[in-house]
């Protein structure tokens, strides 16, 4: 069981972990609020936000298990910005027989916007999160690079997450490197009538924790609605629908949040 | 000293001979030149349209082709968002971002036949129904912001200033002089913190609005473009409204300003001018020129980008060109060294000359030259010549100086006057036809008494305990005979440091509001030089 907090974390994060980008606009698509994919934009320059979420999995084989995230975000540079987040969790969890009270990782993180979207170039940004184990039978910093392109389609926006997920504190049946790619769409929902919503959708591939297992493949949809000037409200269902040779998943996960920015 | 994160894009880049295609320039009293302006005429008069166009300035800055997304977020403050205590005009500003955004994103993406239709259509169901929050331009237009990501961050920049200043305005927690200090602050971060703001200088309209392409968008969608002008007419008479006064006065003013707005300036196409901040703002204009000079430029840039978007005879490479120079035009850096109220001589008499024109009208440090007046005279739709640093009632002259802020102002039928007193500001506004808004110092700066008048011409304030002088005279001396006090015991203050004055009595706001005094002795209707300078204008050759 060494190191399987922060490989859960990991895990989590290929899933749509500690990380948040973009501010409290339903616009902005961060990861976790409530998919596991982010948009290339980030939170503009000296904007602070406040990301919570609630989230209720059904693990494969295992309890129901009940999540929450928290995230303090900030955009201390131009185009730039770091996150602190941390995620306790009690009940199942995919690939961890454990089901008590686990604090978690504490995420740090920076993303990084290296441009805009103009002509036919997608936005492109690159994020990484290093989780630091604080939680039960956590070992080793465990860490996360995320390249993110976003590109409009139509009056929706493609984005595609490319994660290359490292637990140095693996076990010796875990894999210490593993990696995933998210591909999320974004599109507001009501125009030109409504402005105020937005709805998500995202397919996700990511190799599977452990070695020999294959592959885990997730879908997801979800929204994100305005319900503040600076505050959004979204709620998403993820499920994991196939994996191979093994792989732990969860065959649903209904996720609620709350971001606000200041 | 932390060194400002744009200074990457300092470097300047050179760009061959600059033109963005066409005929080159050549010399005023060439021969070719001659041969040229002929065929001009021959293919204007054959409906051809002209391809020659002012080419980009040799040395740019690197950030007017950036490729960075720069969202800076607003100056903390405890004031963010007020303007939502003014509930009705917050959602009229949202609803002014879909507008601007879905003409954009139709222009663009090949559907600007449509604007007159169903673009039309669209934008005004959101007008009559505004959106609760303020919308995400870029998701609206996200072809536009793709092409000219620039312009959109110069505008998005700008408007920020209009939010935030205007989140100052309606704050119910921040003093007066507290607001004054805080819109200072607003320029000051807005200024200093991208390379891209806006010039604060008054700019010469005519020489803006005198480009090839200028006027193309007015002429082939008049609607959309009446619609443009009517967002920029509110973003300009908001001001006078929400400045030094109540929260109470605020949401009572935005009932007159809401209707005329919603009757009448989103739907006007007679307008031969875009509307100017200090025509409908002139105290906040008075107050802050540099601010409404911006908001000037920045709605001009509008223009110009409309302009240039609805001309089809221009190639895609020649608008994108274009509106590289319609940002550099109106942008800050353009005009470094250069102060309000100069004209920069070019050597040998540049056809640029008229860009570093920052002359500004006599009184109105917050308003640029317009075509075919002199900066003693301005001329106005409807109401003709008249001299801004004059009332427009008794055609004595303004206040001015440190007492700018004593000038009443009369707002009726879309436009605002200054006046020199308040018999002034009450006769005129029972002059003019419909709801007016008469705005009222007293003896404090912070302290303004916002009057109502209906459709019959009832006055009514919400101020309590206001008084009123009215020892009707020559109007040479109204701004002594006609004030208003906060109160009976500054009045009386008043009535005895001006012993001429004694015997004065104090009028309640009812007695004031019923009285009606002579026809002004002073008035004086100015002569401008021509009956109409729009008249004959052609925009496009």
């Amino acid at each position: 069981m060494k190191g399987i907090g922060v490989w859960v974390c990991a895990s989590l994060a290929v899933l749509g972990g500690a990380a948040p980008a973009g501010a409290a606009d339903h616009n902005n698509v961060d990861a976790h609020r409530p998919l596991s994919f982010d948009d290339a934009d980030s939170l503009a320059f000296r904007e602070q936000a406040f990301e919570l979420g609630l989230n209720l999995a059904w693990p494969r084989k295992r309890p129901l298990g009940l999540g929450m995230d928290f995230e303090y975000l900030y955009g201390f540079a131009m185009n730039s910005h770091a996150s602190l987040g941390f995620e306790p969790s009690t009940g199942g969890r995919a690939g961890d027989p454990d089901t008590g009270f686990d604090l978690g990782s504490v995420a740090l993180g920076l993303f990084h916007n290296f441009n805009r979207e103009h002509r036919g170039a997608p936005a492109f940004s690159v994020r990484g999160d290093a989780y630091f184990p604080t939680g039960r039978e956590a070992k080793g910093v465990a860490f996360r690079l995320r390249g993110i392109a976003s590109r409009q389609a139509g009056y929706g926006r493609l984005h595609l997450n490319v994660d290359l997920n490292g637990n140095p504190g693996a076990r010796k049946e875990e894999r210490q490197i593993h990696p995933g790619v998210v591909l999320g769409y974004s599109r507001p929902i009501g125009y030109p009538v409504h402005f105020h919503t937005t709805g998500l959708a995202e397919l996700s591939v990511r190799a599977g924790e452990d070695r020999g297992t294959g592959p885990v493949i997730g879908v997801g949809v979800g929204m994100r609605r305005q319900v503040g000037v600076r505050s959004v409200l979204d709620v998403g269902l993820q499920s994991d629908v196939a994996a191979s040779r093994g792989a732990p998943r969860d065959h649903l996960r209904l996720v609620v949040g709350y971001s606000t920015g200041f | 000293m932390t060194r400002p994160f744009w200074r990457k894009w300092e470097e300047t880049r050179k760009r061959g001979n600059g033109r963005s295609g066409g005929p080159a320039e050549v010399p005023i009293s060439s021969f070719p030149h001659f041969l040229i302006s002929l065929f001009l005429v021959a293919a204007a008069a054959a409906g051809q349209p002209p391809r020659d166009l002012p080419p980009l300035p040799e040395k740019l800055p690197g950030w007017i082709r950036n490729t960075d997304r720069n969202h800076i977020f607003y100056r903390r403050g405890r004031y963010n968002f007020d303007v939502y205590n003014v509930p009705k005009l917050a959602r009229d500003l949202n609803a002014v971002a879909v507008g601007h955004a879905m003409a954009y994103e139709d222009l663009v993406t090949g559907k600007a036949g449509q604007l007159e239709t169903k673009t039309f259509g669209r934008i005004d169901r959101v007008l009559k129904n505004p959106p609760r929050f303020m919308p995400d331009e870029a998701a609206i237009s996200p072809t536009f912001g793709r092409r000219y990501g620039v312009l959109e961050q110069v505008f998005d920049w700008t408007h920020i200033l209009h939010a935030q200043t205007v989140d100052v305005l309606a704050s119910k927690q921040l003093t007066e002089p507290e607001k004054d200090r805080e819109i200072e602050r607003l320029w000051k971060f807005y200024f200093e913190s991208v390379p891209y703001a806006v010039t604060p200088l008054p700019m010469n309209m005519e020489f803006l609005d005198g480009q090839p392409y200028s006027a193309a968008f007015r002429k082939k969608h008049p609607k959309v473009n009446g619609l443009f002008w009517g967002y920029h007419w509110l973003q300009g008479a908001m001001y006078d409204m929400l400045y030094r006064a109540s929260a109470e006065d605020q949401r009572a003013a935005y009932e007159v300003i809401g209707e005329q707005y919603h009757k009448t300036e989103l739907y006007r196409t007679d307008r031969p001018f875009m509307p100017m901040f200090a025509e409908v703002s002139p105290i906040f204009a008075a107050r802050f020129p540099h601010i409404a000079n911006a908001f000037d430029n920045l709605h001009m840039l509008h223009d110009l980008v409309n302009d240039i978007l609805a001309s089809e005879w221009i190639t895609d490479k020649q608008k994108d060109d274009q509106i590289t120079r319609a940002i550099w035009l109106l942008s800050a850096a353009a005009h470094r060294g250069e102060a309000p109220g100069r004209r920069r001589q070019e050597a040998g008499g540049s056809k640029q000359e008229g860009l570093h024109d920052h002359r500004h009208f006599l009184g109105v440090p917050g308003m640029g030259m317009m075509t075919g007046m002199t900066p003693e005279l301005m001329w106005m739709p409807r109401m003709g010549w008249m001299s801004m640093a004059d009332c427009h009632h008794c055609s004595m002259p303004l206040w001015d100086g440190e007492d700018w802020w004593r000038n009443p102002t009369v707002t009726a039928g879309g436009w605002s006057m200054r006046v020199r007193c308040p018999l002034c500001a009450r006769d005129m506004s029972a002059e003019t036809k419909g709801r007016s808004l008469l705005r009222i110092p007293t003896e404090k700066p912070d302290r303004i008494v916002f009057v109502v008048s209906d459709d019959a011409g009832n006055l009514k304030t919400s101020t309590p305990g206001v008084v009123f002088l009215e020892n009707e005279g020559s109007h040479t001396g109204c701004d002594e005979w006609s004030r208003a006090f906060s109160s009976l015991a500054a009045f009386a203050a008043y009535v005895k440091a001006n012993p001429k004055l004694a015997g004065a009595k104090a009028l309640s706001f009812e007695d004031w509001a019923k009285r009606e005094g002579r026809k002004p002795d002073t008035y004086v209707k100015p002569k401008g030089p021509s009956e109409n300078p729009y008249e004959h204008r052609g925009h496009q050759r």
